[in-house]
């Protein structure tokens, strides 16, 4: 051991400013043998974690990549719990501070998983957003909110981070009831620069003189929202800074399973040429000696003069900002505080600007080489191990249901060569990038613009194809006048997918997909579907593949699948439309689901045998021609009819009952009893936590019969029993 | 460009240069010598390279060799073939080291062994790095002998670009200050405008 500690001296000089672990060979003589090998194992580790660096020692943790298991050594981030700590520090500070910021934010997410790669890419920005402006009396507001880690760590949110997306923990978005710095909620996106104009313009109203500054992101400013909201901002000119994140990652991801694409849109390439655009320095300075000549008492000449030599020289890309009335500044380098910092001071310190856009140029993920060099950037991920950046990815027995989703329209693809998919800016999500790799001409990313998709669909529509719109449940309520307008009214065979139906676990209420039934199914044209389980799934995207004369949809949850059997080559049956099945045969009780809440029920239905109750559990696949057949039958034969859905009010439940009241079955002895989620909004958790609060899972459902029946005891011991 | 690369040095330390005949280019030891681009690059280069021709007038063959090892490539100068392992680079570039270095060359050969010592130092540096080696394998097949590592040259590159891009938006910051003398001037009747007028009317009032 003695001799052991003689060997240390190279390697500790090199490992300097790691806090605990510096140690002089002389010392660690006192010590004894005990700490020798637990000083020499704790070195032996940073050993392989070090990178060579022929340059001398590194003083910042993230350069010199090692990346802790225990939390970072963050000392002047311990210092800040609000912005307003930060104001003393020096620029030099600030960027330590970054640096500690980014090592906390890996750290934080390697424990609990969410969003990495977006947040590491804004830690710059938020340093010196809060630095400069005073939150929270100024409003900064995020787009989407994925982004606002940092944020959350520097707002007093630090000691709670290992809570983040979890059952009474931190959102993953920002939530105004969650924190005063937080000005507005968010989770979709291209909403900041409409909230902010908003704000700006009460701010205005009341005669107050905050500031408003909105974070939107590349990717955010591809939907139609973000320039309504700059068109007016330029129109009323309220004071306002709009801050342009600039990353070319505009779909989630900005790649194929194969690699990196180009970002969809006309737009990126126009920020990009702002970016490489060399300005003609000498003719900018005789533009600029010109006004100072024609200066003095003609300043709306030197004005026009000095605008027209921008616009001659400045070229293509400011100039849509600028005609859309906000002021251009950039492109800014986004990891530089020094730059960040003197231009936010600037804009703050002149009195009166407009609205002003600066754009600032990002890495998504930067800062963390896994994420940097990966496909996706991190931009969602589970727990994983900051030193190799290898996540913990539970391996489950069955793929989810958005790989089966793309693998039943590839098998419908290979066979119909008319069948063409569309999606929102999410290739990854929706899982058709694996649509893309097999057929690279018939999948279309349109970028965030949901409107447009279903019109485009439309469109498609009319000239004989067969689109399928593969939009998540709660982004579809955008889109829902051109649902309705555009493709229902009109009766075009649309196929819509509906991808995190119900429920969603850690995302939150902002992407729980809980109305679809209702908006879809009160739809007069629409045929309204859900599979129970992954090899229905199947079968019901070729049912919808093979309606041609209607609109269809079809809702399934985020999720795996229960382990049924697929169709031989992926490739489904068309169902008969408006039939529904009965899975099994009882009496009394009759259960009917819609869509994976059949699960439920069977689960319901197995608990309720131990009591002696045999119930009918039956799924009724379609929510839109209703199976009046199965409805009557069911009605007649039982005492008890409930209706179980993983949606709103207004739903199918509503349906059934209508159906029932209209055709003279409520008359008579049965009772029915509607399952639908509660009138609130359920916070994000674990997707078992939220069922739960919902009163959906199989022992609700349970008691709910016994309830009923009049068998309240039996009700209340189903639901203490912790199965 | 090699032209440019003379160009690396800070102006007011020229005379540094001018003591020893050793070349100018410094960029060996990147950590002592900040990367400042003064904004008359060719001018520096230009002047330097005049006082360098003089200086180094007595000198003649010292540049001589020095050109030569100009051309040599990463792996002529540590003398080994261009598909080795970490390891054997190691050893090459120990052996060019003790062979080379200042305190045990000849005395009469010094300033060429100098230079050439530096030159294996920054092939090592490149070629140790497996990125780096990577680069440099690719410019090397499009027949680019680079005294540059091309890491460097690319940051240079970066660099540039950023120091445009400051001064874009410099100016442009300048402009907006300029044009919020007028914003709300007489004839500006945007409803922002109205507003501040009223509530800069009312603070006056007070």
């Amino acid at each position: 051991m003695a001799l052991s500690a003689f060997s240390f001296p190279t390697y500790v000089s090199k490992a300097t400013n790691s806090g605990p672990h510096k140690s002089s060979p002389v010392t660690s003589h006192f010590f004894g043998a005990a700490l020798f090998s637990h000083f020499s194992h704790k070195l032996d580790n940073h050993q392989i974690q070090l990178k060579k660096r022929p340059n001398g020692v590194c003083a910042s943790l993230s350069e010199r990549g090692e990346y802790h298991s225990q939390r970072p050594p963050t000392p002047l981030l311990d210092t800040i719990n609000y912005p307003i700590h930060m104001k003393n520090l020096s620029i030099r500070e600030l960027k330590q501070l970054a640096d500690e910021l980014r090592a906390d934010v890996i750290f934080n997410v390697s424990k609990t998983g969410g969003h990495l790669g977006s947040s590491l890419g804004v830690i710059e920005l938020t340093v010196a957003l809060h630095y400069v402006f005073n939150a929270p009396k100024d409003r900064i507001l995020w787009d989407v909110g994925h982004q606002t880690y940092p944020h959350k760590i520097l707002t007093g949110r630090r000691d709670k981070m290992h809570t983040m997306r979890q059952t009474d923990g931190l959102s993953g978005f920002t939530k105004r009831s969650e924190s005063e710095y937080d000005c507005f909620g968010t989770g979709h996106s291209s909403t900041s620069i409409s909230a902010g104009l908003g704000m700006a313009v009460g701010r205005d109203l009341k005669g107050r003189k905050n500031n408003v500054v909105a974070v939107i992101g590349d990717g955010a400013m591809t939907a139609g929202q973000a320039y309504e909201a700059m068109n007016n901002a330029g129109y009323l000119d309220s004071d306002m800074i709009v801050i342009l994140n600039d990353n070319k990652q505009v779909s989630l991801p900005t790649a194929t399973l194969d690699g990196p694409i180009p970002p969809v849109g006309a737009l990126s390439s126009a920020l990009s040429r702002l970016q490489s655009n060399r300005p003609l320095r000498e003719l900018r300075e005789v533009a600029k000696g010109v006004t100072k000549q024609i200066g003095g008492p003609m300043h709306e000449l030197a004005a026009k003069v000095d605008e027209y030599a921008r616009g001659m020289i400045s070229g293509s890309g400011s100039t849509l900002f600028e005609e859309l009335g906000l002021y251009y500044i950039g492109p800014v380098d986004g990891h530089n505080v020094d730059d960040l910092v003197a231009i936010l001071d600037e804009v703050k310190n002149t009195k009166t600007t407009g609205p002003v856009l600066i754009h600032v140029v990002t890495e998504k993920g930067r800062g963390y080489p896994y994420a940097e060099k990966a496909a996706d950037k991190y931009h969602g991920v589970a727990k994983f191990d900051p030193a190799t950046g290898k996540q913990f990815k539970s391996s489950a027995r069955t793929q989810s249901y958005t790989t089966y989703f793309a693998e039943a329209l590839i098998a419908e693809a290979e066979v119909d060569k008319d069948v063409v998919a569309i999606h929102a800016a999410m290739g990854g999500g929706t899982g058709l990038n694996l649509f893309l790799r097999r057929f690279p001409t018939r999948c279309f990313d349109v970028g965030i613009a949901e409107q447009h998709a279903v019109t485009f669909a439309a469109g498609l529509a009319c000239e004989g194809l067969k689109p399928f719109c593969a939009i998540y449940s709660s982004f579809m309520q955008r889109a829902y006048d051109q649902v309705v307008h555009d493709v229902d009214l009109q009766k075009l065979p649309v196929r819509f997918a509906m991808d995190r139906a119900g429920l969603v676990g850690a995302d939150g209420p902002t992407h729980c997909g809980s109305f679809d039934v209702t908006f879809m199914a009160c739809l007069p044209n629409m045929v309204v579907m859900a599979p129970s389980d992954e090899a229905e799934l199947f079968h019901m995207v070729a049912t919808a593949a093979a309606i041609d004369d209607r609109p269809s949809c079809f809702r399934y949850p985020r999720g795996n699948g229960i382990g049924v059997e697929l169709p031989p080559g992926n490739k489904g049956i068309p169902l008969e439309v408006g039939k529904g099945r009965i899975l099994i045969e009882g009496e009394r009780v009759a259960l009917l689901g819609y869509g994976t809440a059949v699960q439920s029920c069977l689960a319901a239905s197995a608990l309720l045998e131990s009591h002696g109750l045999r119930l009918t559990v039956a799924d009724a696949r379609f929510c839109k021609p209703l199976d009046h057949a199965l409805i009557r039958s069911l009605a007649k034969s039982h005492e008890v009819l409930i209706t179980v859905e993983e949606g709103s009010i207004g739903g199918f439940g509503s349906h059934v009952v209508q159906f029932l009241a209209l055709d003279g079955l409520l008359d008579g002895t049965v009772k029915w009893r509607p399952l639908v989620l509660p009138d609130r909004y359920i916070d994000h958790g674990s997707p078992a936590d939220q069922l739960a609060q919902a009163g959906l899972t199989p022992s609700h459902i349970a008691a709910t019969v016994f309830n009923i029946l009049g068998q309240t005891r039996e009700a209340l011991e189903i639901m203490s029993f912790k199965s | 460009m090699r032209c440019s690369s003379y160009g690396l040095i800070i102006p007011g330390s020229e005379s540094r240069f001018l003591t020893t005949t050793t070349t100018p280019t410094t960029n060996k030891k990147p950590d002592r010598f900040p990367r400042i681009y003064p904004t008359s690059v060719s001018f520096g280069s230009l002047k330097v390279k005049a006082k360098l021709n003089d200086a180094a007038g007595g000198t003649a063959t010292a540049t001589a060799v020095v050109d030569e090892s100009k051309e040599l490539s990463f792996y002529d100068l540590l003398g080994i073939p261009e598909s080795v392992s970490l390891v054997e680079i190691k050893q090459a570039y120990k052996q060019m080291a003790r062979k080379y270095h200042p305190d045990v060359s000849p005395p009469d050969r010094v300033e060429e062994y100098t230079q050439r010592f530096i030159r294996v130092q920054e092939a090592y540096e490149t070629l140790s790095d497996p990125g780096l080696r990577a680069l440099y394998d690719r410019d090397l097949s499009m027949g680019l002998h680079l005294a540059f590592s091309a890491r460097r040259r690319q940051q240079n590159d970066d660099f540039q670009v950023r120091s445009e891009w400051r001064n874009r938006w410099q100016s442009q910051l300048s402009e907006l200050k300029r044009r919020s003398m007028n914003k709300d001037a007489g004839g500006n009747i945007s409803w922002a405008a109205r507003m501040r007028r009223k509530r800069d009317g009312l603070s006056q009032e007070l």
